[in-house]
C-alpha cells in the first residue's frame, strides 16, 4: 500500500512537472512536424463541406496558401465554435484561421495577427413577424427577439447595438435561421454575406432591413500567447498577400460571386 | 396465434389512430416550420458513386458512423475493464481501494455526462497526452494510416480519438462498475464461505468461484450498457470528435438541410443500436438453450 501511494505521488509530480509546454517556438514545431494544424468551424462561405465532403471556402484557401508558403501540409481540425479557444489553448491545433474577429475579450486569452480581412454584421428579418423595419433603432426595443450564433462577434454586436432587445443564442447559424423561419424570433444577426444569402433563398419570408453591414471588424489568425516569432512571420505573410492581391482575389470569389454554389450540391 | 399474442379490434384501432397522428404531424411540419424539404442528393452524404475511380465511396455521414462504431467498440472494451476493476474494488475489504472506487463511481454518476466530458477532456486528458508526448509519436505513424484508420482513426486525429475513448470509457465504466458489483453481491454467501473453508486465496476465490457465476448474471445488463455506449458516444461531438452527430451538425451548418440530416442520423443510430439489441437477444436465447444461464 505504501509503495502504491509513493508511486501515485511520483506520477502526479511527473505529470505536473511536464505539463508546462515550452512556448515561443511554434514555427519550429510546425516545421519539424511537417504539418500546420488549423482550427476552424463551419461558416458559409468561410469554410464548408462541398458535395464530396471536402472542405472548401475562403478560410480554407487562405490556410492552404499559408501552409504551401511555409512548405508544410495543411491539416484542418473542424471544431465546435463555442469551444474553439479552449481547444487552441490546450494545444489541439496551432492556430485558428476561422474568420475570427479581433476583440478585446478574445485578446485577453489569445494573440491575434494583423487583420487579413474585414467582415461586417448584417441583419435579416422576418416579413411576417417584423414587417417594415428599416433602421437599427427599430430593432432596439423591448419585446424584439434577435437570434445569433453562440460565441461569435455577432452575439456581441447584438448586445451592443440592441441592448433593449432580447437575444437568443444557437450553436450554429442553421438553427438560428430555422428559428426565424418558424417566426419565434424577429431577426437573425450574422456576419455578411450569410443574412443576404438567406434573404435570397427565402425571399417570400425574409427581407433585409438594412442594405449594408452595420459593423466593420478586423479578422485575424488567433494563436496562443507568447508566440512572438510566429506572429511576426504571419504578419509579414499577410502583408505580402495583401500586396500581391491574393486575399482580394479570394475575397471576390467567395463573397462577391456565387460561382462556388454549384460545388455544394 | 401460436405465440399467444392476440390482435383485437382495439389494438387495430389504436394502431390506426397512432399512425394517423404520425402522418398528420409530418404534414404539419412543413406548414408550421415553413421548411423547404430538399432531399435531392442528400444520400450522397451516406455514399456516392465516384466517377473518377469508378467505385462507390462513403460519404461524410457513413464515415461518421464508422467513427461512432470504432469509438463505441474501444470504449466498451476499456469501460468493461474499468467497470470490472472498480466493481471488485468497491467490494474490497481494504479501505483505501474501496474509497477510491466509491469516490470514482460517486463522482461520475452524479454529474451530467456533458460536464464530465468537458472537464476531463480539457483539464485532464490534454495533460496526459502532453506528458506522453503522443502528438509527436503519432506524426511519425503516417505510413500506417490505412491500418490506423481502420482500427482507430487517422494518425492526425489519433490523440483526439484516444482522449475521447478514455473519456467515454471512464464515464461508462462507473455504470458498469455498479453492474459488476451487483452481480458479485448476488452470489450466495454460502459459495464464498465454502471457498474460504476450502482454503482458496482471494484471487482464486474470485477467479474460480465467484466471477464465473457472477458473469452469467452480469452479461444481460452489461449488454444493455454497451448499447448505451453507442448512444452516449454522441456527446463526444462537443469535443469535436468526428463521429456521426458531429459530422451531421457540420453538414447542417454548411447545407442548411437541418431536418433531412437529423432524420438520416436518427435512422443510422437506430439501425446500429437495434441491430445490437437483436444480436444480444439472439445470443442470450442460444445461451439459454445450451444451458449456460
Amino acid at each position: 500500500m505504501k509503495k502504491f501511494i509513493v508511486l501515485l505521488i511520483a506520477v502526479v509530480t511527473v505529470i505536473s512537472g511536464c505539463a508546462k509546454k515550452d512556448q515561443g517556438n511554434l514555427l519550429e514545431d510546425i516545421k519539424k512536424r511537417g504539418t500546420l494544424r488549423i482550427g476552424m468551424s463551419t461558416f458559409v462561405p468561410w469554410a464548408m463541406n462541398d458535395r464530396e465532403g471536402k472542405l472548401i471556402g475562403f478560410e480554407i484557401d487562405v490556410a492552404a496558401e499559408l501552409a504551401k508558403d511555409m512548405g508544410v501540409k495543411a491539416e484542418f481540425v473542424p471544431t465546435k465554435w463555442s469551444g474553439i479557444i479552449p481547444a487552441l489553448l490546450t494545444g489541439k491545433f496551432d492556430l485558428i484561421i476561422g474568420g475570427m474577429g479581433i476583440t478585446e475579450e478574445r485578446m485577453q486569452k489569445v494573440d491575434f495577427s494583423d487583420p487579413y480581412d474585414y467582415s461586417g454584421m448584417s441583419i435579416v428579418a422576418s416579413r411576417k413577424k417584423a414587417p417594415g423595419l428599416n433602421s437599427l433603432d427599430d430593432f432596439n426595443k423591448k419585446g424584439v427577439v434577435i437570434a445569433a450564433r453562440l460565441g461569435t462577434t455577432a452575439a456581441e454586436a447584438v448586445k451592443k447595438y440592441f441592448p433593449d432587445a432580447e437575444i437568443k443564442l444557437f450553436e450554429d447559424e442553421a438553427q438560428a435561421i430555422q428559428e426565424l423561419l418558424t417566426d419565434r424570433v424577429h431577426a437573425v444577426v450574422a456576419s455578411a454575406p450569410l443574412p443576404e444569402f438567406q434573404a435570397i433563398k427565402y425571399s417570400d419570408r425574409f427581407y433585409l432591413p438594412l442594405q449594408d453591414t452595420f459593423t466593420k471588424e478586423p479578422i485575424g489568425f488567433a494563436m496562443r500567447k507568447g508566440e512572438e516569432k510566429a506572429k511576426n512571420y504571419f504578419n509579414a505573410w499577410i502583408k505580402e498577400k495583401h500586396e500581391d492581391g491574393f486575399l482580394k482575389e479570394k475575397k471576390r470569389y467567395w463573397f462577391r460571386s456565387r460561382d462556388w454554389d454549384s460545388r455544394l450540391r | 396465434m401460436k405465440s399467444g399474442v392476440k390482435f383485437s379490434f382495439l389494438d387495430l384501432f389504436l394502431f390506426a389512430v397512432i399512425s394517423g397522428v404520425a402522418v398528420w404531424a409530418f404534414f404539419r411540419i412543413s406548414l408550421v416550420l415553413h421548411y423547404k424539404w430538399d432531399w435531392s442528393g442528400a444520400f450522397t452524404y451516406i455514399a456516392r458513386y465516384d466517377e473518377t475511380s469508378g467505385s462507390y465511396v462513403s460519404g461524410l455521414l457513413l464515415e461518421g458512423l464508422g467513427m461512432t462504431v470504432r469509438l463505441s467498440i474501444w470504449s466498451s472494451l476499456l469501460a468493461s475493464l474499468i467497470g470490472l476493476i472498480a466493481g471488485i474494488m468497491k467490494l474490497s475489504e481494504k479501505m483505501f481501494l474501496k474509497w477510491i472506487a466509491i469516490f470514482y463511481i460517486g463522482i461520475v454518476r452524479n454529474i451530467p455526462s456533458i460536464v464530465f466530458i468537458f472537464i476531463f477532456y480539457f483539464f485532464i486528458s490534454s495533460q496526459i497526452t502532453l506528458v506522453l508526448n503522443l502528438d509527436e509519436i503519432f506524426t511519425g505513424l503516417e505510413k500506417y494510416d490505412r491500418i490506423l484508420s481502420f482500427l482507430f482513426s487517422p494518425s492526425s486525429m489519433l490523440t483526439l480519438f484516444i482522449s475521447a475513448v478514455l473519456t467515454l470509457a471512464l464515464y461508462e465504466g462507473a455504470y458498469m462498475a455498479e453492474i459488476v458489483r451487483a452481480g458479485i453481491e448476488s452470489i450466495e454467501k454460502g459459495q464464498v464461505e465454502a471457498a474460504d473453508a476450502l482454503g482458496f486465496t482471494w484471487i482464486g476465490k474470485m477467479r474460480y468461484i465467484v466471477l464465473p457465476q457472477a458473469f452469467k448474471r452480469i452479461l444481460p445488463p452489461m449488454a444493455g450498457q454497451i448499447i448505451s455506449v453507442i448512444k452516449d458516444s454522441a456527446i463526444v461531438s462537443v469535443i469535436s470528435v468526428q463521429e456521426l452527430t458531429f459530422r451531421g451538425t457540420e453538414l447542417m451548418a454548411s447545407s442548411y438541410r437541418t431536418y433531412e440530416i437529423w432524420i438520416m442520423i436518427t435512422a443510422m443510430y437506430f439501425i446500429v443500436t437495434y441491430g445490437c439489441a437483436v444480436a444480444v437477444r439472439y445470443i442470450e436465447k442460444s445461451m439459454e438453450r445450451r444451458g449456460y444461464v
